[in-house]
């Protein structure tokens, strides 16, 4: 169940100058491309007038006011909206997780009619762009009275919506042996047994990467949440930091930075703690 | 032998499914609007506004006040920026879910009264609501075919703001508001922008907001639309305003385009005026103590340019309040009105963020109170009066896109990216779509 | 070369080595491949029903029809009507299209989004490639920057990212004061002037190259040793093992690569967005066909243009892939000659 990395041996190490170019051409372009991140960072931690009068990273008047003020500026205070984003990502995870994970077991291990048709059609659907269907779930969520809720954002997460997991799972569960499956067909098992006891603890590692990618795509979502989510109340993390931007008065640059990175946080979180499998997920799906 | 889908344990695991769905399924639907009854049947309404940080705070003071007052019925308050008000109330609006006293404005009121959303208030007037101290001049302004769906909350005039510190320090006078024309303001403008130092202007553009161009029009004896909803301008008066605004950037009157693009996005406190770069800006009456307090410096208003022969300005009824036709309490949401309207208690609390009162008696007890760059405002209002014609009738439906379609062809005007020609054939095409 | 995920255990489990356990009642244990089959087949029929497939399909089923096929039928029908939500919506016929073709903001949004998608991706797959080309020449300390380049392409597509990319571009923002320690005095504000702000944009996407880039060394992963060493053998140097190995066996993947970063940057919504405070300004130069769609959908409720535009990008999207993939053969090697 590993990845591509164990198939090949590594690349044998190039030798002297070239290398230590290398390296610093790479650690230089590196720290520049994570500038901007770095910077917001330490502005975070600035007060407002010094973010422009004196833009460099360090600073004599480090202070967490501004994570203060970021905090209790919009309507509600910011617990509220990670909150709200909490609740749909925990939904979508939840929605993904299950829903994908049987589909693609249909598809990976079932026979049925026009199997390759629908197969298409869901590999198919990974590319449609949402804005087709958007206005007429809006529409439609309007009726019958999901608008402001966080239904129109989980519900198609349950009905597995999310084809890109699907294809993902499929590849994975075709590469497992069947010889374990028919070994618990052996034992009596249906076939949610198998999938229940066989397919999904060797699954692990997609489960771990659907998990990971639901979680961070969902978390910075930010069309279907605008478009859904009337009530300031209801905003999640992305539409509340858009409405500090937007607000009829100065922006208030030091706290705006700071709840940037409070919002970014359990992304970067994320992408610490499953690093492997963020990688090794990308690789696999890119290599039919 | 069992199959897996009887397992007790996978059974157990749905069943936990399931309970935590439904557990979830409740909070997120208490997450959603309110309902309209509240404890022990009380009368529960629901109020939209929107408004900057300090209408909303002392608008909830209002809400305080008048449940005091008022024991059976409760309030429930919800308020946004300006720019997601329109978007959530016609989302509510679709949704069978529309408040039950809203704050309006004058280019939507149109809109959602054609759609049936607003109730005629007619049967409350004179009764629930009363109507003796209420301006006459604008408080039919609401009315359509003779049913008022909305109310006046007070009086607006768009002014120009001059900073006198600034043009003292250009060494410039502060021409005569009662007879100088266009020209004259961008001359002086020119000369302002001159003699203070480089990021120092003349005015701040003026090509993004609509109701100026009214006002111009109006002095030429045409209008933005006729009372019955069609186009009511010439050619020739739209092309010599964007053409007046071309002078301005060539001259050096107003910033080069990219400056005046930031500043428009920063709204009032990034203003040219507010941040002491500009000596001058049109805005409302009742922006004027925002910019007082921002610039510091000694802040006057002056009327439009081009007054002199043929006035075009006018007493705009800031905003409205307009009940909900869906309403199941319309009779405690018109005594909500009347009490925004009519209390002595709240006009001292709101003075005059939403305008000047409409009520007269009221208008005449709070200038007192007002606050001195208010007080400024106030006297403005009363000194240009006499001179102002009616107010334009309320525009049809879709008006409210029309200041985004100003401000998107005034961009393109400044870039260069289109000529004025071209921006005027492309106003008039796209403002007859979005009303037509 | 392809079906690469789990190398380990691979294709040793199609049941030809020998079956364990015992066979079922029903059948007689032969040991040909067509009974196996039927043995399948059987147990599948006896485990459960035909139904089983469609059980586990329900969810996905359901989904297709509720949230994707009902609403795309939904919107085709509404592109031919007139509604603005508030009322019910009225039959117009062709107008909605008419409109667009006299509509000269939707041939700028077309064109700010064929600029974006033709300038960003390809600069976005230079970065990925060219990194991944030197990353993958066994530099210690690979994944720590191959995590650092991938980082930026996990926020990229955030409202965190695109307000600090607007501050960041703007006239008194940090690009600016870089540029004023360098000497370069009154740089115009690259957000609010028409012929910049749209590379602000592209920036951001060029900059979240990460993604793409992981996938490349991915890729060129498994391209053999044996074939570099034997065109050294030939006497080939560098540049010409590039062009003559490298590009062809990572030719799928460069063209995956392709329709992937195509397909989402059409779809770019959030950055322009956030950058022009949702006008796409300054004048228009940073309209993305999705921004004004939305404008149109859920700023004038104007849904019926609305699902108009929205068919219209479906269309496009799907024409500029189906040519992505008809020219893929002729430049698209696949290595299973």
């Amino acid at each position: 169940m590993e990845t591509t990395e164990t198939a090949v041996a590594p690349r044998k190490q190039s030798r002297g100058r070239p290398r230590i170019l290398a390296h610093t051409g790479l650690i230089i372009f590196g720290l520049l491309m994570l500038y901007p991140l770095i910077w917001m960072l330490s502005s975070s931690f600035k007060p407002t007038p010094e973010i422009f009068s004196q833009p460099g990273l360090l600073s004599e008047n480090y202070t967490a006011r501004n994570y203060g003020e970021g905090w209790t500026a919009l309507n509600q205070p910011f617990t509220r909206y990670l909150l709200n984003s909490a609740i749909v990502v925990g939904g979508s995870v939840i929605g993904n997780l299950v829903a994908c994970s049987l589909a693609a077991y249909a598809f990976a291990r079932l026979e049925f009619r026009f199997k390759k048709m629908w197969f298409a059609i869901m590999l198919g659907s990974i590319m449609l762009p949402i804005h087709v269907v958007i206005v007429p779930q809006y529409i439609m969520f309007s009726e019958i009275g999901w608008l402001n809720t966080y239904w129109p954002l989980i519900v198609p997460k349950l009905l597995a919506t999310d084809a890109f997991f699907v294809f993902l799972m499929v590849q994975f569960i075709r590469a497992l042996p069947r010889e374990l499956d028919e070994a618990a067909l052996i034992d009596g098992c249906g076939h949610f047994g198998i999938f229940w006891r066989v397919i999904i603890p060797l699954s692990m590692p997609a489960i771990a990467t659907t998990a990971i990618f639901t979680f961070i795509w969902t978390w910075n979502d930010f069309f279907q949440q605008l478009i859904f989510l009337t009530d300031p109340e209801m905003y999640t993390v992305p539409v509340a930091l858009r409405t500090f931007v937007d607000a009829t008065s100065q922006t208030p640059w030091g706290p705006v930075f700071a709840m940037s990175i409070v919002s970014l946080a359990p992304v970067f979180g994320f992408f610490l703690a499953g690093q492997r499998y963020l990688v090794r997920g990308i690789a696999t799906t890119g290599l039919k | 032998m069992l199959t897996g889908r009887n397992n007790p344990r996978s059974r157990r695991t749905r069943q936990a499914v399931l309970a935590a769905a439904v557990t979830g399924a409740l909070t997120l639907t208490a997450c959603g609007g309110g309902s309209s009854a509240g404890d022990d049947g009380d009368v529960a309404l629901r109020f939209s506004w929107w408004g900057s940080d300090e209408r909303h705070a002392m608008t909830q003071e209002l809400i305080d006040m008048f449940e005091e007052e008022n024991p059976g019925i409760t309030i429930e308050g919800e308020f946004t920026g300006w720019d997601d008000y329109w978007d959530r109330l016609a989302t509510n609006v679709a949704g069978r879910n529309t408040p039950d006293v809203m704050q309006h404005e004058a280019r939507y009121v149109r809109e959602y009264a054609d759609r049936g959303a607003l109730a005629d208030l007619g049967e409350f007037l004179g009764d629930t609501i009363d109507t003796d101290q209420l301006d006459e001049s604008v408080a039919s302004a609401g009315e359509i075919d003779g049913s008022t769906y909305a109310i006046p909350t007070g009086i607006n005039a768009y002014t120009l703001v001059v900073d006198n510190d600034l043009f003292a320090e250009a060494g410039v006078e502060v021409p005569d508001d009662e007879t100088w024309t266009w020209d004259d303001l961008i001359s002086t403008a020119v000369e302002v922008s001159e003699n203070t130092p480089n990021n120092v202007f003349g005015i701040q553009n003026f090509g993004f907001v609509d109701a100026h161009f009214e006002v111009f029009a109006r002095q030429r004896g045409e209008s933005m639309f006729t009372p019955e909803g069609d186009l009511g301008f010439s050619d020739e008066t739209l092309a010599e305003w964007w053409n007046l605004i071309v002078d301005s950037r060539d001259q050096g009157a107003e910033p080069r385009p990219s400056l005046t693009v930031e500043t428009q996005a920063g709204g009032i406190d990034q203003s040219l005026l507010a941040t002491n770069r500009g000596a001058a800006g049109f805005w409302w009456t009742n922006e004027f103590p925002t910019l007082v307090s921002n610039s510091g410096h000694d802040l006057d208003m002056l009327r439009f340019p081009g007054e002199s022969e043929n006035p075009g300005m006018f007493l705009k009824p800031a905003m409205f309040w307009s009940v909900s036709s869906q309403s199941e309490h319309p009779e405690e949401a018109a005594k909500f009105v009347d009490f925004l309207l009519n209390s002595p208690e709240a006009a001292e609390l709101q003075l005059s963020d939403r305008g000047l009162p409409v009520n007269v008696e009221l208008r005449e007890q709070v200038v007192a109170d007002l606050e001195p760059a208010d007080q400024l405002a106030a006297d403005f209002l009363e000194e240009i009066t006499p001179d102002l014609s009616e107010p334009p009738a309320l525009p049809p439906q879709g008006a409210g896109e029309i200041q985004t379609i100003m401000q998107q062809l005034t961009e393109q005007v400044l870039f260069d990216q289109i000529s004025v020609d071209q921006a005027v054939e492309r106003f008039k095409s796209e403002v007859s779509a979005a009303v037509g | 070369m392809r079906d690469t995920e789990a190398p380990a255990v691979v294709s040793g489990s199609r049941g030809d080595d020998g079956d364990p356990g015992q066979p079922p009642a029903r059948d007689a244990a032969k040991s040909d491949g067509r009974s196996r089959r039927a043995e399948r087949k059987n147990r599948q029929q006896r485990t459960g029903n035909r139904g089983v497939p469609y059980l586990f399909l329900a969810p996905w089923f359901a989904g297709l029809f509720l949230i994707t096929i009902g609403p795309m039928t939904a919107s085709a029908f509404l592109s031919f009507t007139d509604y603005s939500l508030l009322a019910a919506p009225e039959w117009s016929g062709l107008d909605n299209y008419e409109r667009m073709v006299d509509d000269p903001r939707f041939y700028t949004s077309l064109k700010v989004t064929f600029l974006y998608v033709g300038i960003s991706v390809p600069l976005q797959l230079a970065f990925a490639l060219g990194l991944a080309l030197i990353l993958d020449r066994g530099i210690r300390g690979l994944s720590f920057y191959r995590s650092a380049f991938y980082l930026p392409s996990l926020l990229g597509s955030s409202v965190a990212i695109a307000v600090l990319w607007r501050q960041m571009f703007g006239t008194n923002g940090l690009v600016n004061q870089a540029l004023a320690f360098l000497g370069v005095e009154n740089a115009p504000g690259w957000v609010s002037d028409p012929d910049t702000a749209l590379g602000t944009i592209i920036l951001l996407n060029v900059w979240t190259f990460g993604a793409p880039m992981v996938i490349f060394l991915a890729g060129l992963r498994q391209i053999p040793h044996s074939y570099y060493e034997a065109a050294a053998l030939d006497g080939a140097g560098r540049y010409r093992k590039f062009l003559s190995i490298t590009l062809p066996l990572l030719s799928p993947i460069i063209f995956f690569n392709l329709v992937l970063q195509t397909i989402n940057a059409f779809q770019s919504f959030t950055q322009a967005f956030v950058v022009s405070g949702g006008t796409g300004g300054p004048a228009d130069s940073t309209l993305f066909y999705t921004l004004y769609l939305y404008q149109r959908g859920f700023g004038n409720f104007d849904m019926g243009y609305a699902s108009a535009l929205a068919w219209v990008l479906l269309m496009i999207v799907a024409a500029l892939t189906a040519i992505n993939f008809l020219a893929s053969r002729f430049w698209v090697f696949y290595g299973d000659d």
